[in-house]
């Protein structure tokens, strides 16, 4: 009987452990302890034994319910501890709770972005009147008396504003450099400072045509600037914006305000320079237009241009957005469609 | 503008290894864009000259024939073919297997392969000169006639382009790159280019005199518009076709040969981008004179375009009247006719502009109308005079010039220019050689003198229109000519005397990234214009709006005076595929009054402001929630964005708003915008169906940034606060702001806080009532609060409530 018992203590203990819920320990406790368990079968047998062995085997055999017992209410704490609140059917796989979606618009996005590049430059931001006068829209700026940009065709001219002199003709401004000249007129050089905005053409539209769009002016001006210095300038910002190398090349162009002019193109990221049909296979995406101010410019703003140069670069945001992401309509900026909108984080 | 290589090398020799991409390369880095180099010769590929030995007919089809040719190859081959002009000894385009042709002319080239035709096997087909693309060089007489090249001295089996010469490169230029280089507007001035780019000679052209002392009568009446006119009679003429190799060149860049007379004027166009024309002389009647058009006046043009000119229109006129629109185009009746055999040969000199004006107003730009806009020197004459000449000569041998004469007024002044060499190497950044700096302006025509501290400079006449007049157009030549490339980047230094601080950028900023994502609202853009439907939905009228003279469309002229019509257009968008949403644009509005401006005196800009504009849209059971949606994000703002908190009044109801359901948002005692649900009549008529919509506009050049953070610390209580929440029925006409001031406005000991916790209409709660919860935060600073302490404030809340208020407090 002591073999028995002992035996019942070691398998008991060990069922006990191997419980792996407070139900399976339940049923361990019956098998053991309860009304038909062993233990209780042990006791039963206690009064056929011999009277003297009686009280020694009893006491063992209580002693062995005792530490059972024990085990089995030191395992139930322990499994109650692990045991989880929730029903075994919750399901965690239900998709997550989506918070409403809200974003900027894939332009103010870019926009922040190259503001954040220039400003770690030193750069500040300006803004500018989007109705100007045609003074500040063209004559500041080197246009010639009959450039055709200042036909109505070109340019949306306001109601009662659209003859006279050049500083009574009213329009929606047709480039932001008008409004750099202004920047210029209430500071002092040197100058560090972009120019993001929206411009109107008065054109048709079409997949690659808007009558809105945005413009991202740059413009340093110093004294004793080079060209060369306006490609560290691009390469840096492009690098910075577009989160790797860019490469960058400056070749010939020609624009009224600036002088030399340049066609400024990045290398495209999309094929890595090897030709696609995104860059038309030829490895370099225009991207802006740019150059040194021209002196009449720079007059105009009152500053030397013997004295102060600059580059200046402008910046399509609009085809630049559409490249980084492959949008093929340029109407879907304005189209306030957030099905649209809301693809942009 | 396309360009032939062959042709450009009439004026500059390349070297025989030049690499033709890295020409294109060049050029478009230095000078224009080339879009693009096409050999001409390829398209000719697998195509050669074919001679009909034996003409057979068709075993299956009436139409067609069975030609045995001769391809240059051991075996005669057999060629299906339904020209209704093949003959035996013809020399024939023949279109061997893999050749590319556009079958009858039309569609895009496809690959020719052998093939059986209605049961016979043909080597590739005989081709008409539409199939090949030669149309224009080889007119066909009738539909089905083939292409007759049997008077061409080549053996049977040379490849098509050789035979005609066709082998040559063709460069594509981007003609928005050079709107500012008149004299690049044909190949001479390429050829210049290329001549500087590679220190190449360039070909000089002699000027021509004439052997006549006949005067031939041109009256200049406007010269201003007509600075040169060269006029020279020119006998011993006849209408024919110009020889191939001039046809051919015509054709190759774009232009159609037409005969002899005009063709001549067209390759001179084409070869120095100076326009001339023909007048049949005997249609001239006494004499030719420059004038300014009469009001009214008619002219038809050759293009068959009946005008009735304006003073402002610039015209060639006889005697009698008009004959040509001056730059633009000759007129139909006195130019080259099927019978004209003297004519008199025009090399003028037009000004830009008024080219520009004309041609735009009778929408009749042309190739010559599109080189004088540009700006061309009149000095451009004598080489054309010299080519046309050079070029009649050869076609008409016993051609004679039996009057002329050179109207030139007022030269040309050339531009001077004087360049400091210190100058001169800080803006380029380094010094160029002196020699490579006066070849360089040398060869693009620049007379250099070298004086003590730099270079006075004496610009060509074919860039003084405009194109180069002051010390940055030099430098700009010295630098594209040494190869922007050649120049290492060069790091831009910076001095630094204080930090960026542009608070107001930094707001709108703060406030946007705000809005979009602690608020989730969506960012739209919206034009400036606004659609008359929304306009007169949302504003009372038109007065003071701004409008453009020539609108995107009839229905879109006022310019936005407000935010919110644009902002309704958006919710109509998006309406069908949403029943909920949040967006909101931030953008410049106008008016037409208070007229200023910051910068100039003499400017004076309207009223512009920016103001920022929200829509809170879902269904219309939502109301109050869009509202107090709305509500907190204006309210919350100034938490958020540094700046000066916003307020909420009701003291002017917006004209779009519901008659409940708005409030006026005020900075300090400045009303600043409104906050409102789109009222159901204003909502109807912008086409909005089913959800409702709470707006709100706010001027945001009003707000106020803050300079710094403005946060103060406040040491964390030391003994516990308690909630204590209450439930009333209330009137339902009380609002919270009542309830607030009531339990609140007198200060009550360990009343803290007074917390708007829920509002119940319906079931249960009797018609007029409502039931509101509030929560009281009470605490103290000194002690734990005893039970009794926490209800003696509430004691006190409720009997301010039942006193003043008239609630019936259900549940404590």
């Amino acid at each position: 009987m002591k073999e028995r018992l002992d035996a019942l203590l070691r398998d008991g203990a060990k069922r006990i452990n191997e419980a792996k819920s407070e139900i399976e320990l339940q049923e361990v406790k019956g098998a053991l302890l309860g009304k038909q368990g062993a233990i209780t079968e042990l006791l039963k047998e206690i009064p056929k034994l011999d009277v003297a062995l009686r009280p020694e085997m009893g006491k063992a055999v209580n002693q062995v319910k005792n530490l059972l017992t024990e085990h089995i209410e030191g395992k139930r704490e322990e499994l109650k501890l692990k045991a989880s609140e929730i029903p075994a059917d919750f399901d965690y796989t239900l998709p997550g709770k989506e918070l409403a979606l809200g974003g900027l618009h894939p332009i103010t996005q870019m926009c922040y972005d190259l503001n954040d590049a220039f400003r770690s430059m030193g750069f500040e931001i300006f803004h500018g009147p989007e109705i100007t006068s045609e003074y500040f829209a063209f004559d500041n700026l080197n246009f010639p008396p009959n450039h055709p940009a200042r036909e109505s065709m070109d340019t949306y001219w306001l109601e009662g504003h659209d003859s006279g002199e050049a500083n009574e003709k009213l329009c929606l401004r047709p480039h932001l450099t008008g409004g750099s000249v202004r920047y210029m007129q209430k500071h002092k050089p040197p100058y560090r400072f972009v120019y993001p905005g929206r411009v109107y053409r008065n054109e048709t539209t079409d997949a690659r045509h808007e009558r809105a769009f945005f413009q991202y002016e740059a413009l340093i001006v110093d004294k004793d600037l080079t060209f060369t210095s306006g490609k560290v300038m691009i390469k840096s910002i492009l690098s910075k914006v577009f989160g790797q190398d860019v490469p960058v090349r400056m070749r010939a162009g020609f624009f009224p305000f600036v002088e030399p002019g340049f066609e400024i193109d990045m290398g495209c990221l999309v094929c890595g320079g090897k030709g696609c049909s995104v860059c038309k296979h030829v490895g370099w995406i225009e991207i802006m237009p740019g150059g040194t101010p021209h002196p009449n410019v720079l007059k105009a703003a009152g500053v030397d241009p013997d004295e102060y140069t600059g580059f200046y670069v402008n910046i399509g945001l609009d085809r630049l957005v559409m490249m980084r992401y492959g949008v093929d309509d340029v109407r879907l900026f304005h189209g306030t469609d957030l099905r649209f909108l809301n693809q942009f984080r | 503008m396309k360009l032939s290589l062959n042709w450009i090398k009439d004026y500059v020799k390349l070297p025989e290894d030049m690499d033709l991409n890295q020409l294109a390369f060049d050029l478009t880095m230095s000078t224009v864009e080339v879009e693009g180099v096409h050999d001409l010769g390829k398209q000719f590929d697998n195509i050669i000259v074919g001679v009909i030995k034996e003409v057979l007919p068709h075993p299956n089809a009436d139409k067609l024939r069975v030609c045995k040719v001769d391809v240059g190859t051991e075996d005669i081959k057999d060629i299906v073919c339904g020209g209704s002009n093949l003959e035996a000894g013809m020399k024939v385009v023949v279109a061997a297997p893999g050749a590319m042709v556009r079958w009858h002319g039309e569609g895009e080239p496809v690959e020719i392969k052998n093939a059986k035709l209605r049961g016979v096997a043909s080597f590739g087909m005989i081709c008409a000169s539409v199939e090949v693309g030669l149309a224009d060089l080889f007119p066909a007489n009738e539909e089905h006639e083939i292409m007759d090249v049997s008077y061409l001295d080549v053996a049977a089996g040379t490849p098509l382009a050789k035979a005609l010469d066709l082998d040559d490169m063709i460069l594509e230029i981007d003609n928005k790159s050079m709107t500012n280089r008149p004299d690049l507007w044909g190949h001479y001035g390429i050829a210049r280019e290329i001549a500087a780019l590679y220190d190449l000679p360039l070909v000089e052209f002699e000027k021509y005199t004439a052997d006549t002392k006949e005067e031939y009568d041109v009256r200049i009446l406007d010269e201003e518009r007509c600075p040169r006119y060269i006029g020279a009679k020119i006998e011993g003429l006849g209408v024919k076709p110009s020889p191939f190799e001039m046809q051919s060149r015509i054709w190759r860049v774009g232009m159609r040969p037409i005969n002899a007379l005009v063709d001549v004027t067209n390759y001179v166009m084409l070869a120095l981008g100076q326009p001339t024309h023909v007048f049949d002389s005997n249609h001239i009647i006494d004499h030719i004179e420059v004038r300014r058009a009469k009001d009214g006046e008619k002219l038809q043009l050759l293009n068959d375009k009946a005008l009735e000119l304006t003073s402002d229109d610039l015209v060639i006129a006889d005697k009698e009247g008009a004959v040509a629109l001056a730059g633009v185009m000759g007129g139909a009746k006195d130019s080259v006719l099927p019978e004209t055999d003297s004519v008199i040969l025009e090399v003028a000199n037009f000004d830009s502009k008024g080219v520009r004006r004309t041609a735009l107003r009778y929408d009749n730009r042309t190739e010559a109308s599109s080189r004088y806009e540009k700006a061309i020197d009149p000095e451009r004459c004598d080489l054309a005079l010299s080519l046309c000449m050079q070029l009649f000569a050869e076609l008409y041998p016993e051609m004679k010039v039996t009057a002329f004469k050179d109207l030139y007024p007022t030269k040309l002044v050339k531009k001077e220019i004087d360049v400091d060499f210190d100058w001169l190497d800080r803006r380029l950044g380094k010094r160029i050689p002196q020699e490579i700096v006066a070849r360089k302006l040398g060869t693009m025509g620049y007379e250099v003198t070298f004086t003590e501290k730099g270079m006075h400079i004496v610009v060509p006449t074919w860039r003084s229109t405009g194109d180069v007049s002051i010390k940055a157009d030099i430098m700009e030549e010295v630098a594209r000519m040494y190869g922007y490339e050649n120049f290492e980047p060069t790091p831009i230094t910076t001095s630094f005397d204080s930090a960026i601080n542009q608070l107001d950028m930094d707001l709108v900023r703060r406030i946007k990234e705000y809005l979009a994502f602690r608020c989730n609202m969506q960012e739209i853009f919206t034009y400036p214009w606004m659609t008359d439907t929304f306009v007169n939905a949302i504003l009372p009228n038109t007065d003071g709006v701004l409008a453009l003279s020539t609108p995107p469309s009839p229905s879109e002229k006022y310019v936005r005076s407000t935010l919110l019509p644009n902002i309704c257009k958006a919710i109509v968008k998006n309406e069908h595929s949403f029943d909920e949403f949040a967006i909101f644009e931030e953008a410049q509005i106008f008016a037409d009054k208070e007229y200023t401006s910051d910068y100039d005196e003499k400017e004076k800009l309207p009223y512009q402001r920016k103001h920022l504009g929200c829509a809170f849209v879902g269904r219309p059971d939502t109301v109050q929630d869009l509202f107090r949606r709305a509500k907190g994000v204006i309210g919350m703002m100034s938490r958020y964005t540094h700046m000066e908190a916003l307020t909420f009044k009701r003291e002017e109801k917006p004209y779009w708003a519901d008659e409940t359901v708005w409030l006026n948002i005020y900075l300090g005692e400045k009303k600043i915008g409104d906050m409102a649900l789109l009222s159901r009549k204003a909502a109807i008529a912008c086409g909005i169906k089913v959800l409702s919509a709470v707006l709100v506009e706010l001027d945001m050049d009003e707000l106020v940034p803050l300079k710094s953070r403005t946060n103060r610390y406040a040491p964390i209580p030391e003994f516990p606060t308690n909630s204590y929440d209450l439930s009333f029925l209330v009137d339902s006409m009380v609002k919270w702001e009542d309830i607030y001031n009531a339990v609140a406005g007198k200060k009550t000991e360990n009343l803290q806080d007074v917390l708007f916790i829920d509002e119940y209409k319906g079931k249960q709660v009797p018609e007029g009532k409502k039931s509101i919860t509030i929560r009281l935060i009470i605490g103290s600073n000194e002690k734990t609060l005893t039970g009794a302490d926490i209800e003696a404030v509430a004691n006190s809340a409720v009997k301010k409530l039942t006193k003043q208020l008239g609630v019936d407090i259900r549940m404590a």
